[in-house]
Parts: C-alpha cells; structure tokens; sequence
C-alpha cells in the first residue's frame, strides 16, 4: 500500500485499510479463463499482489479447456458482442462440461467469489458458500438475445454482477454494480520514466524529437480507425509542422490485423514523418516512454470497449483527443481533459487546436491527470471490489458507515 | 472543553437500478417510479462528479446533451434539490417540468442507441479520514488539503442530513461560538459552486477569521 501513497487519493487508501480491518484474512477467490495475455489478466495479475499485502487472502485460479470449449467461448463471447453466433444445446452442454471437470482440481471454498466473464460462468452451480459475483468485462449492451437469455439462468443465480458501464447492464434481479476498469500506476506502462529513458525510446526507432508528436497507440484494427488518423494529420500537415506515430503489437491472430496493416503502410507510404511501430508483446516500457514523448495522444474509435489507453496518457499529462466510442466518453470531459470527436475533420481540428494553445494542452494534461488519480487508478478497483463484497455483507442498507 | 471535528469521508458505489429512458415520456416515467436512491443520485451527488457547472443534475444533463431539448434542460437546471423537504417533494417538481414541457412540445426525439439516460444509485461508504482540527488554525490547514469527497459529505451531504444547515457551520457556532463565521458559511449557495470554489470561499473565510481572532487585544 505504501508504494501507492502519495500517487492514489489518500480517501481510497483508507477505504481499503478500513474494510480490511472487517475483512482481513477472509478468503477472495478469483477465477477466469487465462493466466495471460488480455485485460482481465493483466488487471489480475496486478491486483492479486495488493490484496494479499493488505491480508486479504486472495487467490487467483483458471479454468482449463480444450481448443472445443475456448471455440465455443469464443464463439459466446463474439455472440454477446452482437455478432451473430450459432451455439448449439451440445455447445452448452459441453461448456458446462469443462466447467464441472474444473471443479474437481478448483477448490471453490472461499468467502467471497469473483467469476470473470462468461468461460467459468456455469461454476455457480458448484457454489459451497460465501458470496458469488459475476463480473463482466464485455460490452454486452446489445448482445444476441438467445445466448444472452442462455448465460442469464447462470448469471440470476450469483448475488451480484459487476459491468464496466452502465449502458453495459441488463435488467436482472440481482444486484448489478458500475466499476469501471483501471490503470496501475506503478506498472511498466504508467510508471515515471527519466527523460533520458524517453529519449533512448525514441532514438531506437529513429524517431526524432525536434517536432511536436501525435501518438495513436492500438491495434491495427479497423475499429480504430488507423486511415482516419492518417487523414487527420495530413490535413493537420497544411497547417502545423508534426510527427504521427502509430503503434501496435502484430496481431498474428487476427488475419484482419495484417490486411488493416498493410493498407496503413501504403496509405502512409509517401509520408517520412509517419511511423509505424510494430512493437513485440511486453513493450510496455516503450509504449510508457512514445505517450511521454507525445504532445497530443489520440484514441480515434469508432468502436470500443472500454479503451483505456486514454487513461494511461491523460495520467501521464497529455491531452487525449478521443472517438466518442465505449468507454471513452466516461474518460474524456469534452474541452476539459481532451476532445471528443466523431469525425477525420474534426480529430484535425482538435489537434490543430491544441497544437496552437500550449498552455490549453499543460490545463487539460493536469486537469486530465487529476480526473485519472480521481477515477482509474488500480487502488480504486480495489477499494470498489471490497465495497461490493462488504455491501453484500450488508443487503439492504444503502449508507454504511465504517 | 471543545469537541475536535473530524473530517469524515464519503465513497459511492455506483450500482444499476436496471431501468433506462431512451426519450422524455421514458425519462418521465422513471424519475415517477425509481428509487429515492437513485433520484438523490443523480440531483443531489451530481455536485460529487467533476462537471462543468453548465447543469445542476444528471437529468438536465441528459436533456441538454443527449435529447437537445435545451429548454427543457435549463428549467430543470433551476430546481434546486435543497428547496424541497423530502425526496419525493423534488420527484414531484422534476416531473411537473417535464409534464409541462411535454405539453408544449409533445413530440421530442429519441436518443441515439447507447446514448439513453441509464438510471444508477449509490451504495454509500461513510469513513473517517484520519483528521481532526481542535481550533480554527488547524481546521484552515485541514480545509486545505482534505479530499473534495469531505467537503462533499461535510458541506453538501450535511444539508440533507441536518435540514439546511451543514457540518461545518454547526461546529463553529457549537464548539467554538463563531456564530457570525458559522452563518457566513451557510450563506454560501452550494448550487452556485463547485467543491473546489466551495473549498475556496471556506479558505477565505477563515483566514480572515483567524487573522481577526490574533490582531484582536485581549
């Protein structure tokens, strides 16, 4: 907790102290379906740690499956997307299948439980004791309806659900709570980093520094609008001397992914000042260092979870100009931190505008850094974790007072 | 002998009421039916979120942004929740506007998909923030560095619990016998400041007070 203090607003430290006090030694089992690799890992692997260090005694295991039960997830996870899926009864039998093998290796005794998305949702047939939760990363506001209807005789079953956002949930009758997701910190990716560091970054890829910079970190994937970036800074271009970056890990596992790239590096070709960056997974430290050097970050949805990358540089001082897709808007207050915009215009605009008012950009970069330490930061996923549980420890009152 | 004030502190936990409006007869038909719970969220803790002052709750919010019925938003904008005694009292207003509105403009547009009014309620966390001020010295000092969810709790959230007075204010006048000081801060409009300005005017306050209170020859 110590290496949080003074970073995270003393008011969550507390409330995490506080409840630990009530909770302390009690069992908090997480289970999901990857050690690696995704979001709900990343978070895990972070939080477990802290939970632990506060004397909770947390656990983290994962459920295994055969490359038939991770295709039929696949298959419900792109289904609650709104992709239309066939699951057939064998399906979902086999789903609940492997979950019940599971339960022979899993020891589900714990005082609270925290069910991450919908690969282990069957386990709630298993239940011992303590307080089951699902919680729910997916954007799940238009799902297909006879697969949602199918996971739901799963999900009414737990005593609370947890979503990112609240046009995320559905009328159930169980409890549904808000907590949006977060950023760690003192992680390799949002750590402070020394300005040689940043430079070092930046001479490795031979990116020099004397130009403002325009950063869009993300996949290649046409939902974040690579090409549109690309048309905004060529319009910014008439205007204002910058430099675009875009860059991304190789998605080997998504055919799309090397199609979208190619059609960037063409579409970018002629530009000297364009670079691509194909980063290799855990660059972490690298991606910390490009959002350090950059003078405006982008985010140019047009469709998104919840995209915290506009976290991670609004809590390193940069204004963000963002899509107003998913959870973006929750991030961005328009023409406070950042911009949100619904267009190639006016992503030109906007970083047109900001390129000329350095003093507006230092206003929103602090102002934005504040909102992140205020709202998504991993101690304030942490104390809203523990709130829940204790709140289900507490139904029915809606002031505790501790 | 003084009783020291102690900053408490104040979390929500944000939780779904499961109802949504995707346009005004909705929004109307769920500001009648939901929760107190959840109309106290979104009137009363809208001074809680980091907003613009450009509205005064989630409601006009709403209906300035999402629906575009500006006028509807700035007459929602001025109902001020610390006018009304009870929950429901403010319900009623919040849904004489609309119906008023709704009469003359009785056709107004859907909100775009994903954009509609989602309405929440809070699980509220009261806790101690490990400060405590013995006089008016160290209450300035305090004042200056507690979390904006204290003064929350203390200066927005007092009015409700104690019926137009707040926790500040009570203390000065009970503990320390500043009943000027103590009335010069519950004059100040809560619905015309931000917790940062509100934190700000307490400052002020103060620091003249206690500059009076050490040029004064006793």
């Amino acid at each position: 907790m110590e290496r949080y203090s003074g970073i995270s607003p003393k008011g969550d430290l507390l409330l995490i102290m506080r409840l630990c006090d009530i909770l302390k030694n009690r069992t908090f089992l997480h289970i999901n379906s990857t050690r690696s690799g995704g979001g709900v890992a990343e978070i895990l692997q972070r939080m477990i740690p802290i939970l632990k260090e506060v004397g909770i005694a947390a656990r983290w295991e994962v459920i295994e499956g055969d490359n038939k039960f991770f295709d039929i997830t696949k298959r419900i996870h792109n289904a609650l997307h709104g992709r239309t899926e066939e699951i057939t009864r064998d399906m979902w039998d086999y789903h609940f299948e492997i979950n019940k093998k599971n339960t022979e290796r899993i020891n589900l005794d714990a005082d609270a439980v925290l069910i991450h998305d919908p690969q282990p949702v069957p386990l709630i047939e298993f239940k011992k004791g303590g307080k089951w939760i699902w919680r729910c990363h997916i954007d799940v506001s238009n799902p297909q309806k006879d697969v949602y209807g199918y996971l739901r005789r799963y999900c009414e079953q737990y005593e609370a659900a947890i979503f990112s956002v609240s046009k995320f949930t559905r009328a159930m009758p169980v409890s549904e709570f808000i907590i949006p997701p977060s950023i760690d910190p003192i992680s390799e990716k949002n750590m402070e980093l020394s300005n040689d560091e940043i430079k070092g970054t930046l001479n490795k890829f031979q990116i020099p520094a004397d130009r403002p910079i325009i950063l869009q970190v993300s996949r290649f994937d046409r939902f974040k609008d690579p090409i549109g970036v690309i048309k905004a800074y060529k319009d910014v271009r008439k205007y204002n001397d910058c430099i675009l970056i875009l860059a991304g890990s190789p998605a080997t596992d998504d055919p799309e992914g090397e199609i979208v790239l190619k059609e960037v590096k063409e579409y970018a070709s002629d530009d000297p000042d364009i670079y691509i960056l194909l980063l290799p997974p855990f660059s972490d430290r690298d991606i910390n260092a490009l959002q350090r050097a950059s003078t405006i970050v982008l985010q140019k949805s047009l469709k998104e979870g919840f995209g915290l990358t506009v976290s991670e540089a609004m809590w390193k001082g940069k204004p963000v100009i963002g899509g107003a897709a998913g959870g973006i808007p929750l991030q961005i207050i328009h023409g406070v931190t950042g911009f949100l915009v619904h267009s190639v215009e006016g992503t030109a605009f906007r970083i047109r505008q900001i390129l000329n008012n350095p003093e507006m950009a230092k206003r929103m970069g602090e102002t934005g850094r504040e909102y992140v330490r205020n709202n998504f930061l991993i101690t304030r996923q942490v104390r809203d974790y523990l709130s829940v549980w204790y709140s289900l420890e507490n139904k029915g009152k809606s002031i505790l007072e501790l | 002998m003084t009783i020291p004030f102690e900053f408490k502190q104040y979390t929500g936990i944000l939780k779904s009421t499961g109802r949504r409006a995707k346009n005004l007869r909705e929004l109307r038909g769920g500001i009648a039916g939901v929760s107190k719970e959840s109309i106290f969220h979104h009137t009363y803790q809208y001074f809680l979120k980091a907003h613009i002052l450009e509205y005064t709750n989630d409601f006009a919010q709403w209906g300035g942004e999402s629906i575009e019925e500006r006028a509807l938003s700035e007459r929602l904008s001025n109902i001020d929740p610390y006018a009304f005694k009870d929950i429901d009292g403010l319900r009623a207003e919040l849904t004489n506007v609309i119906d008023d509105y709704l009469e003359n403009f009785p056709e107004p547009r859907d909100a775009a998909p994903g954009d509609e009014f989602y309405f929440n309620e809070t699980i509220t966390l009261i806790f101690s923030a490990g400060i405590r001020a013995k006089n008016l010295a160290e209450f300035l000092i305090a004042i200056k560095y507690i979390e904006p969810s204290s003064i929350y709790y203390h200066f927005y959230d007092a009015r409700t619990r104690l019926g137009g007075i707040n926790d500040f204010s009570k203390w000065f006048e009970n503990e320390l016998g500043k009943k000027e000081l103590s009335e010069k801060i519950r004059l100040i409009d809560p619905f015309m400041h931000s917790i940062e300005k509100i934190r700000e005017h307490i400052s002020k306050l103060l620091e003249a007070e206690v500059k009076n209170d050490m040029e004064a020859i006793k």
